[in-house]
């Protein structure tokens, strides 16, 4: 008898622990895709909250300080000098430039795309690399 | 220099595993000779370590750019501080300083324990040198520190700018300092498995280095946040980020395993739960060196994928399943001597807080690892980010908080409901009323109501706590109340001490949910001279300056700030450029108050213009964090600092149940 109520109060905390993550993953996932690998089927992913990392193509930067509006192309991250420019997506953002935002660079972009043009709340330059990628320059 | 480095780190991973081969023969064939030798041999790693960080410190302050490490993370024009910081400001450094900070706790420990725990020494010194031959081989075979380059290179490529502030100089050696010595606990715990010795000996022995391991693994996380605040200038101090979560985790099951060890102690109850924390909070420690290390899960400060990642797993592996097979092999013996009575009791407050926070723990590794999940199993990577963390660590927090006040005021045993009414009434009103206050004050925000009702709720329970043991002092021993107040605390100052730590947690509570309920956010792009509103203050970009030297060059906007016509401050939000490193960084300029922080970053600046964009945060309470985690150490301090009155009484009480006596650890 003792026993069975402590069982019960430990399974109710244990019922909304589980309760709140399961809810918490179904409303907050989002995907985390490559360039890459967002490209082929970005059909799939329309309106869905996802998270993609690649590059900034070169020449594609447009950005007015006055109204904080940034538009430029995501492209592979692998991106050669000859490949074609229209490789990727293109991204909307409105807010402050992160610190290390420049062409060429490798970021990742989280927030919505409708098909054709991705609206991102969110502008990461990547820095996992540089602790050590800064050694070899 | 050098060469000494490596050549003491070669020996001192002999020198480590003769320790563990001594102990292990001498306890087995019972030669004193031998376990004596092992500790001999512990003495010695640790001299060689330190001398190997002399060395790898010596190479740094003499700008030795040959040695690849000094090249990497340091350059000519590297402030002092820094260039010191930068001995864990890299992968192989900060291996180096971990196990320079193991073979520390290690040799205090031995000697601390010069003459007691004779038994269960050698087991110890045996776990504790495992951990350190794996540190050790990592770096003589794996990552060597004092690596050298082909070339001397005429410049160091810098430490990261981001790390060049002083909360960072101190911010890695305390979290190290808390994860590390959560390994002595872990070894106690080991040796009570291997031996038998399961009675709560180890636990007492220890009982301070868990502390220690908390307090440290408590300030290194504060240390986090406020770097974090100051330095990456997006408003907040914590972003669940993976290396974020892996501090966090350790100490939310050390939290758990200081609560539900008092149990123990006074019950005789819990005793697997008990080991199950211990040996999770060490496996957590070193699954967070794993998650940085490896790079398997991105984050903001990881550093690169190096390799490493395998070694650390197979590492954790296998601590799980020695200690988890030691433990159900050692299952028969851990049968609790009592079980609980009432739902409403000190016991069960004590059990749910120890679920709660296990449960929090639990949900934060699951949304940490979550990422390597869903790609193993879906074939897509899912991440969760920080809204994740909000929604399920959010609620179980409330709880949290609610049962801070409700486990040290509840009776044991069984609480009558008189008790019930005679211990809660006044703190319940006192809850409803500080809601109001809030309420009155502008905060209209449900949660956050929540929130500052239970703050007040357990800060009224904790003050009645004290305002009634002052009392009865007062009365018994017809003491002056300031009198009475000091004896009251340094008569018992687990207890009382615990109360000062749970006064800092309800300070935390406090700003964490005025700062994320209440805050106001804005961005614009102004000319110079315009002036702009966020929340009450008016903001006048009046001027800006360049400034540059050889290490940095630095752009600054003048900020006046006006409240009600009133110019109150100037503030000087900054943009930098370091130089070595190629990479802009942006200097927050905060104007904190008690009642709340005024945060300005400089998002961009166009020097032909002279137009600024500005980002400004309005973070009200948030200075109570800082406050509580000052009064959450002073409340730590008070329980760990040394005292004879409990000592005595412990080894009074102790002696008839333990015949082994004085076992009590400094």
């Amino acid at each position: 008898m003792k026993k069975s109520k402590f069982l019960l109060g430990g399974l109710l905390i244990v019922g909304a622990v589980s309760y709140l993550m399961y809810t918490g993953i179904r409303e907050t996932s989002t995907y985390y895709l490559t360039i890459e690998e967002f490209l082929p089927q970005r059909e799939t992913f329309t309106h869905a909250s996802i998270r993609l990392a690649g590059r900034v193509q070169h020449g594609s930067v447009q950005w007015d300080p006055k109204t904080l509006r940034l538009r430029f192309v995501l492209g592979p991250l692998a991106q050669r000098e000859d490949t074609p420019q229209a490789v990727g997506i293109p991204v909307q953002y409105h807010g402050i430039l992160p610190d290390m935002f420049a062409a060429g660079r490798d970021v990742i972009v989280e927030g919505r795309s409708d098909g054709t043009i991705l609206t991102a709340t969110t502008v990461m330059t990547s820095c996992p690399s540089k602790y050590e990628a800064a050694a070899g320059d | 220099m050098t060469h000494l480095g490596s050549l003491a780190l070669y020996l001192a991973f002999l020198l480590a595993v003769h320790a563990i081969a001594a102990s292990l023969w001498g306890v087995c064939r019972r030669r004193g000779m031998w376990t004596q030798s092992g500790v001999h041999a512990v003495y010695a790693v640790f001299a060689c370590v330190l001398v190997a960080v002399i060395a790898l410190l010596h190479a740094l302050v003499t700008r030795d750019f040959n040695v690849e490490y000094v090249a990497a993370y340091s350059s000519s024009t590297l402030p002092m501080q820094y260039t010191v910081a930068a001995l864990w400001g890299g992968q192989k450094g900060s291996l180096l300083f971990w196990t320079f900070i193991l073979m520390l706790c290690t040799t205090l420990v031995h000697l601390q324990n010069r003459n007691k725990n004779r038994d269960l020494m050698p087991y110890v010194t045996a776990t504790l040198m495992v951990i350190a031959v794996f540190f050790l081989g990592l770096l003589c075979f794996i990552t060597p520190p004092f690596e050298r380059l082909a070339f001397t290179p005429q410049e160091g490529s810098d430490l990261n700018p981001l790390l060049q502030n002083y909360w960072m100089t101190v911010h890695p050696p305390s979290l190290y300092l808390g994860y590390v010595s959560a390994s002595v606990p872990f070894a106690f715990a080991l040796a009570a498995l291997i031996t038998g010795r399961l009675s709560d000996e180890w636990i007492r022995t220890t009982r301070r280095w868990a502390l220690t391991s908390w307090f440290f693994l408590s300030i290194g996380n504060l240390l986090g946040g406020r770097w974090a605040y100051e330095v990456l200038g997006w408003g907040g101090y914590w972003a669940w980020d993976p290396v974020e979560n892996a501090a966090l985790m350790p100490w939310l099951t050390a939290t758990a395993y200081l609560h539900s060890v008092m149990i123990q102690e006074k019950k005789n109850m819990l005793k697997v739960w008990n080991l199950v924390l211990v040996i999770l909070t060490f496996a957590l420690t070193i699954f967070g060196t794993f998650i940085t290390r490896s790079g398997v899960i991105s984050s903001v400060h990881s550093f690169t994928q190096s390799g490493l990642g395998p070694y650390f797993l197979t590492f954790l592996i296998l601590v799980l399943t020695v200690s988890f097979g030691l433990l159900f092999y050692r299952l028969p013996e851990l049968k609790s001597e009592n079980e609980l009575d009432s739902l409403l009791s000190r016991e069960a407050a004590f059990l749910f807080n120890n679920l709660v926070l296990v449960g929090l723990a639990f949900a934060t590794f699951w949304g940490t690892v979550f990422p390597i999940l869903s790609e193993w199993v879906r074939g897509v990577k899912i991440t969760v980010g920080p809204p994740f963390f909000n929604k399920v660590n959010g609620p179980l927090g409330v709880l949290l908080l609610f049962l801070t006040g409700v486990g040290p005021v509840i009776a044991w045993r069984r609480a009558s409901l008189k008790s019930l009414r005679r211990n809660f009434l006044l703190p319940l009103v006192s809850g409803l009323l500080t809601g109001v206050l809030f309420l009155a004050l502008g905060y209209g925000h449900y949660y956050g109501l929540v929130i500052f009702s239970l703050a007040g709720f357990v800060l009224a329970t904790i003050l009645a706590e004290f305002a009634r043991g002052t009392r009865a002092r007062q009365a018994m021993l017809r003491e002056s109340v300031p009198q009475a107040f000091g004896r009251l605390v340094s008569k018992n100052p687990r207890r009382y001490g615990g109360y000062v730590v749970h006064i800092g947690v309800v300070l935390m509570f406090i700003g964490i949910a005025g700062s994320s309920f209440f805050k106001i956010e804005k961005q614009l792009t102004v000319n110079k001279g315009e002036q702009f509103q966020v929340g009450r203050y008016t903001l006048h970009y009046s001027e800006s300056k360049n400034t540059e030297d050889a290490h940095i060059a630095s752009q600054t906007a003048v900020v006046d700030v006006y409240v009600n016509g009133q110019k109150i401050d100037t503030l000087y939000p900054e943009k930098r450029f370091y130089k070595r490193q190629n990479q802009p960084t942006t200097e927050v300029a905060i104007r904190p108050t008690l009642r709340e922080d005024l945060y300005v970053v400089l998002g961009s600046y166009d020097a032909p213009s002279q137009l600024a964009t500005f980002q400004v945060f309005v973070n009200p309470l948030l200075s109570w964090i800082w406050i509580g985690g000052l009064v959450l150490v002073l409340g730590t301090c008070i329980t760990i600092a040394p005292n004879p009155a409990e000592r005595r009484a412990l080894a009074l009480a102790r002696v008839p149940a333990t015949p082994t006596g004085e076992t009590v650890a400094e």
